[in-house]
């Protein structure tokens, strides 16, 4: 379901590569920038109040294990996001991805 | 731009009225009676201190708006590092300078959108005609995040004052703000503060003065100077000499006037564009929405902006509905230009203004190579997939262990007190003497009984609990526990309040005001009345802990938590809707403030001290009172077909369980009371057996008398009897269960 919204995605904003990932799919530790986020009006408001809009960096710091939350740093503080809100930020992938 | 202005000076002064009103009568009576300059300044100070000034604390959560607020009014709200503590407005008061000022402590959100039931509150409170000025509580560790909602302020062109807090740690951080940019770029005081310390609160209040009652937006900082406060400035209303100044200035009162901005708080030119023309349809509708009390901007932000409450003002006739047409048409050519959706490119450009203005202002001193920080390590650990488990269980563990030995030790002392008092008692005045029973047995044994047997536990319990709010760990346990709470209807936020239920389930139940729906609200507050209070803890520690041993404690919470984890799928099944996601800020490890903990643990310490004791002594007394005259027995033999039959206790019991919807803490005092002026001790009072099942009723029966207000509080008076009917047939199966599963294993 992920790929095919990511697909998705891809078509929409006319990516011609698909250098992009969910930010769940990210390693830990690692940084990247925000591409977009595929959600509803108000969890996607609310994310862009807290500074999760195009451009940002981000960097996703741990993960709880099943399928737990991710803890992410951006605009200089933690926050822990749950797991299905995390899959639809969309997020650079760099040239360690391999999608 | 102009127009605005002035409605908003309207606005100001409409909102200022009264008191200017007087202002202006006394003073062209002063002026006429020609009362001599000396005699006017006397009166000036007179008027001064009949004056009222409303102040409200906003900001983000956790960024010290209750440390001010307790620092300022001597009253204690909740402090502690998590995001979330004060979850209703609450009002203090002080008398400062001569001003009366009235502070209100709001609880912290990140934007003026209506999300949260919090949010709503705030925002609400801050527009409303009663605030005469915001101060907006900075985190000065967490600068681009805070000031993101102080943008947001900044549209409602209310007077307003920046509190940069805990500067201490930015400042060990060898990291410094330039204020003086600060106060240039905003056009507003900007102050730091300490509050832990108390550094700089007072000052934001002289600072309230200058801004609204002598209308004097105006930079402290010496230009060229350091990044000094000039405090000269603030108090020549208290010199005499200056009073006439003052006099002369309000004689051509100047209202104040919200700093022009516009070059800092601005979204771009397509954007400024659109909003500047739905401005202009607003203020052609002035008649409408000026008894709205939003600034036309603001309105055609939030309009523009799609914002569910704010279209709601719009949907009133024709002309205001065609405003949401336009607006529509705005947002759409807006997103086709930028290719993304309203909120992402208005919060983008404020984002990028705040971005410029730290580039400005922050005079980062670190060194290039960052070790990591104690914090950062203790926050690896307890996120840790495996080590964090290992940690939250031995954290719950822990919690018990401690309050167990120390309150174990403690009440053993307090035991042997009262059998060394009762001795030379007894010898005295005889066992069998009515006032001895009265006053030594029933009173005093009330006494002791609720020092040695539940003080001493809780405490350690209060302590303890404290020590684990100020440090920061309960967001780490919500982010473990997220997916488990997922299970059950929730998400992990829910565990804050369960955690914190540990200590008392009434503030625990009003916290679960932190859960973003009404229904998440409603799973949480069913969940956290289950969870064994410092009370509950205590019958349990000080029964079966004592007399059985730690491992059967276990078993009693293990049975507990699973009835938790039972009823909260159930309600998941049976409520509609679904679980909301997880979204919380993690804020860092704190050193726990010493002060802050002594004092919450004492404040609350206090409370149960005075609520608690006296109804024990006086229902020791009753107590007495009805043993002597035998009406315990009808009550008892009421209640035996439960008590006795069903659950297989000793009858006594059964007038202690219904006092203990009172308060829990009660069934095993009065249990303890009864066996001394049987002169027997508890374990000829009751079979193992029986101490394990009553221990399970009390902890599950219901919810204490004052959760179950605070439910209704919460929620409605329905759910609040749902909850205890539910527990009450709860406890009797579980209780039950175990007896008639114990006698058929014993008989066979
Ligand atoms: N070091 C330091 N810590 C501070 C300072 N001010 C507040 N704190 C700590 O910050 C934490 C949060 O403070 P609160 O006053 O409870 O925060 P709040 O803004 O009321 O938070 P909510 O009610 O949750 O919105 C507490 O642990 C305080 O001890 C400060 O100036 N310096
Ligand atoms: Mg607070």
């Amino acid at each position: 379901m992920i790929r095919s919204m990511n697909e998705k995605f891809v078509q929409k904003k006319g990516f011609g590569t698909p250098l992009i990932k969910c930010l769940t799919k990210c390693k830990k530790g690692e940084k990247t920038k925000v591409i977009g986020v595929n959600a509803g009006f108000r969890a996607k408001k609310r994310l862009a109040n807290l500074g999760i809009v195009p451009g940002t960096t981000i960097k996703k710091k741990t993960e709880a294990p099943f399928h737990g939350p991710l803890e992410i740093i951006v605009k200089g503080s933690t926050l822990a996001i749950g797991r299905g809100l995390a899959s639809k930020i969309i997020v650079e992938c760099s040239e360690i991805c391999n999608f | 731009m102009n127009k605005k202005g002035k409605r908003k000076r309207k606005k100001r002064s409409k909102r200022m009225l009264p008191l200017e009103r007087v202002y202006q009568k006394r003073h062209e009576r002063k002026l006429r009676s020609k009362v001599s300059s000396e005699k006017r300044a006397i009166y000036e100070k007179e008027d001064a201190y009949k004056e009222t000034i409303n102040i409200a604390l906003a900001g983000n959560p956790n960024v010290g708006k209750s440390v001010i607020f307790n620092q300022l009014t001597g009253l204690s709200q909740t402090i502690g590092n998590w995001p979330g503590k004060t979850v209703e407005k609450m009002e203090g008061y002080l008398n400062f300078l001569g001003y009366h000022f009235n502070i209100i402590d709001l609880p912290g959100i990140y934007s003026l959108s209506t999300y949260s039931l919090e949010e709503i509150v705030s925002r609400e409170y801050i527009i409303s005609e009663e605030v005469d000025i915001i101060i907006n509580v900075i985190d000065a560790t967490n600068l681009e995040r805070n000031l993101f909602f102080t943008f947001q302020l900044l549209e409602l062109e209310v007077p307003m004052i920046l509190a940069i807090n805990q500067m201490d740690i930015l400042r060990k951080r060898k990291i410094d703000l330039d204020f003086k940019k600060l106060e240039k770029i905003f056009k507003l005081p900007v102050l730091p503060v300490v509050a832990v310390h108390g550094t700089g609160v007072h000052q934001l209040l002289e600072e309230a003065i200058e801004l609204v009652i002598y209308h004097h937006p105006h930079s402290h900082y010496i230009e060229g100077g350091k990044n000094k406060h000039e405090h000269l400035s603030h108090d020549y209303h208290l010199r005499e000499e200056s009073k006439i100044k003052i006099a002369e200035e309000r004689s051509t009162l100047k209202f104040f006037q919200f700093p022009d901005l516009s070059s800092v708080i601005s979204y771009g030119k397509e954007v400024e564009l659109r909003i500047k023309d739905l401005v202009k349809l607003i203020d052609e509708y002035r008649d409408y929405f000026s008894q709205f009390n939003y600034p036309s901007r603001f309105l055609a932000i939030k309009i523009l902006e799609n914002d569910e409450e704010i279209i709601k003002i719009f949907n009133f006739d024709d002309k205001s509905k065609h405003i949401i047409k336009i607006a529509e048409k705005y947002r759409k050519e807006l997103e086709d230009l930028h290719g993304e959706d309203i909120n992402t490119i208005i919060s983008s450009e404020i984002y990028n203004n705040i971005h410029n203005i730290i580039e400005k202002t922050v005079l980062d001193y670190t060194p290039e190579t960052i070790k990591e920080t104690l914090a950062e390590k203790i926050d690896h650990i307890t996120t840790h997939s495996i080590g964090g488990y290992v940690i939250l269980g031995l954290v719950l563990v822990g919690i018990y262990t401690f309050t167990f030995i120390v309150g174990d030790f403690l009440g053993g002392l307090v035991e042997e007190l009262f059998m060394n008092l009762t001795i030379p008692i007894y010898a005295t005045y005889g066992e069998d003497n009515v006032w001895v029973k009265l006053l030594w047995d029933g009173a005093m044994g009330g006494f002791f009984g609720a020092i040695g047997g539940v003080l001493v536990y809780v405490i350690p319990f209060f302590l303890i609990i404290e020590i684990l709010q100020d440090s920061g760990y309960l967001p780490r346990a919500a982010f473990l526990m997220d997916r488990v709470m997922h299970a059950i209807g929730v998400h992990g936020k829910t565990i804050i309040p369960m955690i914190l239920g540990f200590g008392c389930n009434v503030p625990a139940c009003a916290g679960c005001r932190i859960m973003e729906t009404e229904r998440e609200k409603k799973i949480s507050i069913a969940l956290t009345s289950l969870v064994p209070c410092a009370a509950v803890t205590t019958v349990v520690l000080g029964l079966v802990g004592r007399y059985l041993g730690l491992g059967w404690v276990l078993f009693l919470f293990i049975i507990n938590f699973s009835v938790i984890l039972f009823i909260g799928r159930i309600l998941n099944k049976v409520m509609p809707g679904e679980s909301t996601e997880l979204i919380m800020e993690m804020h860092d490890y704190r050193l726990p403030n010493l002060n802050v903990i002594t004092k919450q643990t004492y404040m609350r310490s206090k409370e149960f001290i005075f609520k608690a004791l006296p109804i024990i002594i006086v229902l020791g007394i009753v107590l007495e009172i009805m043993l002597i005259f035998n009406l315990l027995e009808p009550i008892n033999i009421v209640l035996s077909p439960v008590t006795v039959f069903w659950l297989g206790l000793p009858i006594v019991v059964g007038v202690f369980l219904i006092y203990g919807i009172l308060r829990k803490e009660l069934t095993l005092v009065l249990l303890a009371i009864l066996a001394t002026s049987m002169g027997l001790t508890i374990l000829e009072l009751m079979t193992p057996i029986q101490m394990i099942v009553f221990c399970l009723v009390t902890m599950l029966y219901i919810p204490c008398f004052a959760t179950i207000i605070i439910i209704a509080k919460q929620t409605n008076w329905k759910y609040a009897l749902q909850i205890s009917l539910m527990e009450i047939a709860i406890a009797l199966l579980i209780g039950g269960a175990i007896f008639w599963g114990y006698s058929f294993f014993i008989n066979l």
